[in-house]
């Protein structure tokens, strides 16, 4: 009899340890039982590094970013996950102010001379590297040199700088081959950071693993597809950081990032992109988080090869763009956490004109395309999209929007490496490609599509549009720049080489712990500014 | 000993053909990776200096002999993308997946062996039909949707548990077996549903045996047959069904470690897979071989300390 209540109590607890899960899921979201104090006391945080400067009970920031970063030295690094963490540790000669508007950093003030060729950069004085080197003027040409070696990332986005002279300790002479007006905003990301000399010349190929930057974090360790941890730099120059340490945690999983932020494991999520449909969870609980959704600078939409397959014709290109409903488009993927648009400038940018704007599809004048394509009864055309599920869901819903107009769109799901191969030698029909942007719209611009430019992928080639371009870069006066780049996009609005159908949102999830958060256009969080409750 | 030595020789041609195949393999796989590390803003010059640079340029049969010359002399080379030794990520990564794997293991074991054996003892009664059901269930629950409800019941619900992380056990034990729990739990629950019906059907073919009637006309007690006689003549399926789920999951916990966000083996092969690193794939598919040769041996090993009339090294064994 015993054995028998025994045996059963057995059964119970094999099978109760099998539908635990199953019967007190809560459904995912919804889950309104949430606990309103998510205190690093009650969840065990993971450890910082044995290596970790930060004092017992120092005040410790968790950041969710959506991959490891392949490579925290700028010379080397091309992912956008590196440059969140590269902000912290490196400051840069300019910076984005929460306008979009390009701010001194470590420059104190410049000068442009009027042929737009030779920038004269007075420094900031007093500053440090966080190894103790001295930041002045030879470190500022160093640094500018290396990005200009053969195997430097950043050899293409300095192309016009001559030389770089250091006229004293705290004057830099930059001296341009040609006027180039984007020239300070690329000094705002990855070729205007600062790295230390010294420690450049002690780690050589290595310093990848060692980065030494002004910033207001240093760096400790990088655990690869884990997380990178930066300490406090007590001697920041312009002020010392309110946080003793921060992680960047790798959470190559969207809804994984999602729950860690839920259950006080990170402390902010940097790119909810990835789990949109999980964004209600959280921006349910307002007594606990806060969600920043921005439009961006980037943007998403389709390549339409002009070289080879259906689309050599320019009308089934444009039948294929006017048949997309933008709008539906962002709510269906993004439940509206995306900007719907039709151009490559987003609406805050200087270059962002009338042409600009889209209609709704107007099925008589898609049909009439159609027709002048010669093809009235419809085509059909493959489509590369990536291996993601939204990848999968852009295809799925492009197909259904252009199945009315018989259209037919087979899909094929390739991997981001390889599209870049088939968009760099046009083997495609149609391919997904997007941008995450930059905040000068040149850089969003011209070689995307220039006659042979490293980013057009469709081949497009019209030396007026050519010439546009280039004018638009060397132009100094913003007005002026506005309407070169309205004219091009007339142009390509009518040749539709390149379908634009949204710019991806910035998504960020904060604890409401979090204090000192500004937001800036370039989607990256700043740390320098940043607190915790 | 001779067994040993003759396992240990057969294991050099088995990791040579590995390495070939994984070569080849890895090669097939359009796309390389320059193109993944230069992203969206490779210029051709770009591209072509870094294709140089990394020994892409050479003929395959040159990058092969090459790597080959460098695992000889004990180096598994640099990792393409992560300008760090290959050796280096795997000593950093396998101990953490070898740590999930035996705790995963653990939790199927425990969960598995009272189920069986109950569910044996107790066949076609509720009891047996209860465990099998659930077991069932069990099998066809996915792990990442169990470890995401368990993430969101342990963690987000209640703050018990951590939902992601690892600590390494040099800095604290403790916060590392806390950090283990409930991804162990999460794969071992879908693993324990193999092993137990596994011991369920053996334990039941072994217990129609004639040395079962004995021990019963002995008076022996059900409890001590089963568990000092039927069980370990029912051992030898299990052992091997054990050693193929250790040797899976060493390479095949990637979707908890993803989920988990824990810094694994697994991940390191599909990362390196999809970043098209080359010497990192082959150096950790080849780690992994090495792995799986080694379970084998032990689960040949084990069946003759379970069954004495096993003996190693004998033609036709091993």
């Amino acid at each position: 009899m015993r054995t028998k209540r025994l045996q059963a109590a057995l059964a119970a607890v094999v099978v109760g340890a099998m539908f635990t899960m199953a019967g007190c899921s809560g459904g995912g979201s919804g889950n309104t039982g949430a606990s309103g104090s998510s205190s690093a006391a009650s969840a065990p945080s993971s450890a910082p590094a044995e290596t970790s400067g930060a004092p017992a009970g120092g005040k410790v920031l968790n950041i969710g970013i959506n991959a490891d970063p392949p490579s925290l030295d700028p010379y080397a690094s091309s992912a956008l996950v590196d440059r969140y963490v590269q902000n912290s540790i490196f400051d840069k000669l300019f910076d984005l102010d929460k306008d979009g508007k390009i701010v001194p950093m470590l420059a104190e003030s410049y000068e442009i001379s009027p042929d737009g060729k030779t920038y004269t950069l007075k420094l900031k004085q007093g500053v440090k590297f966080q190894d103790g080197t001295d930041f002045n003027a030879d470190a500022v040409k160093f640094n500018l040199d290396r990005y200009e070696e053969d195997n430097s990332r950043r050899k293409n986005e300095l192309k016009f700088v001559d030389s770089v002279t250091a006229v004293d300790a705290n004057t830099v002479k930059i001296q341009l081959s040609q006027p180039f007006s984007p020239f300070l905003s690329i000094l705002t990301d990855r070729a205007g950071m600062m790295a230390s000399p010294s420690a450049v010349k002690k780690y050589g190929d290595d310093f990848v693993n060692h980065p030494v930057g002004t910033g207001p974090y240093a760096f400790v360790e990088h655990v690869s597809g884990d997380h990178v941890t930066l300490k406090k730099n007590d001697a920041y120059w312009n002020g010392a950081p309110k946080l003793d340490e921060i992680n960047y945690k790798v959470f190559t999983d969207g809804p994984a990032m999602v729950q860690n932020l839920r259950s006080g494991q990170i402390d902010i999520a940097s790119d909810l992109n990835g789990a949109i449909k999980l964004i209600p969870s959280i921006k349910d609980d307002t007594a606990n988080f806060t969600i920043i959704s921005e439009s961006g600078m980037g943007f998403q939409g389709i390549h339409l090869n002009v070289t080879k397959g259906p689309f050599t014709n320019k009308y089934l290109r444009e039948a294929v763009d006017r048949a997309i409903d933008r709008d539906a488009f962002v709510k269906v993927l993004f439940d509206g956490y995306a900007s719907p648009g039709n151009s490559p400038f987003s609406p805050g940018s200087l270059a962002y004109g009338d042409s600009d704007k889209y209609a709704k599809p107007d099925p008589d004048a898609i049909k009439a395309l159609l027709a002048k394509g010669g093809k009235p009864n419809g085509f059909s055309f493959k489509f590369q999209v990536g291996t993601g599920t939204a990848a999968q869901q852009f295809g799925a819903v492009l197909q259904n929007m252009l199945k009315p107009y018989n259209i037919t769109v087979e899909l094929e799901q390739v991997e981001f490496g390889q599209m870049l191969e088939n968009g760099t030698n046009g083997n495609f029909e149609a391919l997904q490609i997007g941008w995450s942007g930059r905040p000068d719209p040149d850089q969003n611009f011209y070689d995307f599509v220039v006659t042979k430019g490293s980013q057009n992928y469709s081949h497009y080639a019209n030396p007026e549009v050519d010439k546009l371009a280039t004018e638009a870069r060397q132009e100094q006066d913003p007005t002026k720049r506005k309407a070169y780049y309205n004219k091009a996009m007339d142009i390509l609005h009518d040749d539709v080489e390149y379908s634009y159908i949204y710019h991806q949102n910035n998504i960020f999830g904060f604890s409401k712990k979090v204090t000192g958060f500004t937001y800036v256009p370039d989607g990256i969080i700043r740390t320098a500014g940043l607190d915790k409750q | 000993m001779v067994f040993f030595i003759r396992r240990l020789l057969l294991t050099i041609p088995i990791l040579f053909l590995v390495s070939v195949m994984t070569f080849i393999l890895i090669h097939l796989i359009p796309g390389d990776p320059a193109r993944v590390i230069l992203g969206q803003e490779a210029t051709p010059e770009a591209y072509a200096a870094l294709r140089h640079q990394l020994g892409l340029d050479q003929p395959l049969i040159v990058q092969y002999f090459r790597w080959l010359g460098g695992v000889l002399h004990g180096n598994l080379g640099m990792s393409i993308t992560d300008h760090v030794p290959v050796s280096a990520l795997i000593a950093q990564r396998l101990p953490v997946t070898i740590e999930l794997t035996i705790g995963t293991f653990l939790v199927a074991a425990l969960i598995a062996f009272p189920a069986g054996i109950l569910a044996a003892v107790r066949k076609r009664t509720w009891v047996d039909y209860t465990g099998s059901f659930a077991a069932l269930g069990g099998m066809s629950i996915p792990s990442f949707w169990l470890a995401i409800m368990a993430i969101i019941y342990f963690s987000v619900k209640h703050h018990w548990l951590p939902s992601s992380g690892y600590t390494p056990l040099s800095h604290s034990v403790s916060q590392n077996l806390i950090g283990m729990i409930l991804p162990c739990f999460a794969t071992g629950v879908r693993e324990s549903a193999v092993l137990m019906r596994m011991l369920r059907s053996s334990l039941i073919d072994v217990s129609t045996m004639d040395f079962v009637r004995t021990a019963k006309a002995k008076g022996l007690g059900e409890a001590r047959i089963v568990l000092g006689h039927v069980l370990r003549n029912a051992m030898i399926p299990v052992v091997t069904t054990s050693g193929l789920l250790v040797a899976g999951l060493l390479g095949g916990l990637v979707i908890t470690e993803s989920i988990f966000s824990i810094p694994g083996f697994g991940r390191l092969i599909v990362e390196s897979v999809f970043k098209r690193d080359y010497v990192t794939v082959q150096g950790a598919v080849l780690v992994s071989a090495l792995l799986v040769v080694i379970v084998n041996l032990c689960v040949d090993l084990l069946y003759a300390a379970i069954d004495s009339r096993i003996k190693l090294g004998k033609a036709g064994e091993a």
